[in-house]
């Protein structure tokens, strides 16, 4: 049986939370899509007793620093859409590709919409549709790594 | 079979006890911590100092991320050909020369307005210190307009210097790290800009709008006298932003029956999202930044009126201004030869109170000798 490491682990949410610090800009910043999230979820598919909600907590915190907002806004987004993927983690073995899409995007959304409270209880501005657009670019990220052959479900379950 | 029990047992037996507590707990607990975070961040100070310590482990990584970037900018610049550098080359001479004329001008006009200044014993206008900033990359919040520069603490950079580029404002640095600035556009929604019309010296206030790059102004009355084109320049009169830089231009009016403020819509002057430079304007030496809110409370002292900002100066003078008025006709010999050069500096301080204060002083200077010859006359 493969066995992940957790120096994998950690070392690719240290490069998706590069990706993040990129110098992103125009378009491209509102099209970006949320890797440490996507990086999250893959995990906890894949190895859930070594990336759980308090790894995805852990990492929400850095990504509160760069985004230089309140912290804990991204924690609490991570947190709660982390849950949703633990609960249904084991029904996932059963889902084809297409449900297995759904399923990241609702878990992407279920992260921006928890973000979105937050903001508007701040006092922030409601943006418009633009603002879920890195969902969507999120899951064509997802298609595309499983595409290039990434493995995406548990793989003892093989 | 008897493999696929195996391979059973070892995957769900470690599944089962390797979990520890249960999502729900987890999902509780984390979730308590965040919103603890939260609230702590945004109504107590106390997690900034340790913002600024992550931000300095977070800097090598931040280094990384731009790598590639400045990389390719720098190669850019290398390869760039000989017909674009002359050209910059031919464009940026003419430029010098235009602004070498004005700074002439501009030397004799500072020269003359110093010697003004002194002439009526007013206060000095207050120095800028300024210096280039580079940004890093552009906020990564999609709520907020935040830019970061690469300029910091370090570099005495202070909250709340005014950021501006050749154009206009673009912003103000609202959190300072070690190595780096963060500086929010004159375009989000939590800025705020005390501006003047220039073209009949109305004063107002400009609200960044949040989404669409541009500026509101506010609470203004329906009939006011605003243009579409009109410009918008920096009062001054906040401390903070040196007087009579190019803020925004006004491109639509409009005013309906059901409000009685019309709704004003501005375009930032500064290119808001397209450079990469940009000027980090101090009003003072960080140094007497701290003093100003202090001498504000102890107005009627002179020596500190004069470290003052504007508004703070004038309000001070005016004050002092009033004074003599009561105090006259109580002990008038004592008390008359200290207070009227304040009368004076105040007429000269702002236009606004000069009238008033002019009008205070003449009846101050008139019953001077008949108040002063009464009390000696009693003697």
């Amino acid at each position: 049986m493969h066995k992940t490491k957790l120096q994998t682990i950690y070392l690719s949410l240290l490069v998706a939370f590069v990706c993040v610090l990129l110098p992103w800009s125009g378009s491209a910043l509102k099209l970006r899509p949320d890797f440490v999230l996507l990086v999250i979820i893959f995990w906890i598919l894949r190895a859930p007793n070594k990336c759980n909600i308090g790894t995805a907590w852990f990492i929400g915190l850095w990504v509160d620093l760069a985004t230089g907002g309140v912290f804990g806004q991204y924690a609490l987004a991570y947190t709660i859409t982390t849950f949703v993927a633990v609960i249904y983690q084991r029904r996932l073995v059963l889902f084809s590709n297409t449900q297995q899409l759904v399923y990241v995007l609702l878990l992407l959304l279920i992260s921006q919409v928890t973000l979105l409270t937050v903001k508007i209880f701040s006092g922030n501005d409601v943006l418009g549709w633009t603002y879920f657009l890195p969902s969507l670019t999120g899951v064509i990220l997802w298609q595309a790594a499983v595409a290039l052959g990434l493995n995406t479900s548990r793989p003892s379950r093989k | 079979m008897a493999g696929y029990h195996q391979n059973l047992d070892q995957q769900q037996a470690p599944a089962f006890f390797a979990r520890g507590p249960s999502p729900l707990a987890r999902l509780a607990f984390f979730s308590a911590l965040s919103l603890t975070l939260m609230a702590t961040d945004s109504r107590l100070q106390y997690l900034g100092t340790a913002r600024e310590h992550l931000m300095v482990v977070l800097q090598p990584l931040q280094f990384i991320a731009n790598a590639p970037s400045m990389l390719y900018d720098s190669t850019n610049e290398y390869f760039s050909t000989h017909h674009r550098l002359l050209n910059e080359n031919q464009y940026l001479r003419k430029q010098a020369l235009v602004q070498a004329i004005s700074l002439q001008k501009m030397k004799t006009l500072t020269l003359e307005n110093t010697n003004l200044r002194q002439l009526l014993a007013a206060n000095q206008s207050l120095e800028e210190y300024s210096q280039l900033g580079e940004i890093l990359h552009v906020g990564r919040d999609p709520f907020t307009k935040k830019i970061v520069v690469n300029r910091g603490s370090n570099h005495q950079v202070v909250d709340g210097a005014a950021v501006v580029d050749a154009k206009g404002i673009i912003g103000q640095v609202t959190r300072t790290y070690p190595a780096s600035s963060e500086v929010t556009l004159i375009t989000d929604k939590s800025l705020t800009i005390p501006i003047q019309i220039e073209r009949n010296g109305l004063r107002a206030i400009a609200f960044g709008h949040g989404r669409d790059n541009t500026l509101d102004l506010p609470f203004l009355p329906a009939n006011v006298d605003i243009k579409p084109g009109d410009k918008l320049v920096t009062s001054g009169i906040d401390g903070v932003y040196p007087k009579g830089l190019a803020v925004a231009t006004v491109t639509d009016i409009q005013t309906s029956a059901d409000s009685p403020f019309a709704r004003i819509v501005c375009v930032p002057t500064g290119g808001i999202e397209n450079h990469k430079q940009v000027l980090i304007v101090s009003i003072s030496q960080p140094d007497s930044v701290a003093n100003t809110s202090a001498a504000s409370q102890r107005a009627n002292n002179n020596d500190i009126a004069a470290k003052t900002t504007k508004p703070e100066a004038s309000q001070a003078l005016a004050g002092a201004a009033k004074t003599p008025t009561n105090k006259v006709p109580a002990n008038a010999p004592v008390t008359n030869t200290p207070t009227a050069p304040a009368v004076q500096a105040a007429a000269t301080s702002a236009p606004a109170t000069s009238a008033e204060a002019t009008q205070h002083k003449q009846p101050v200077v008139a019953t001077e000798p008949s108040t002063s010859h009464k009390p000696h006359a009693q003697d």
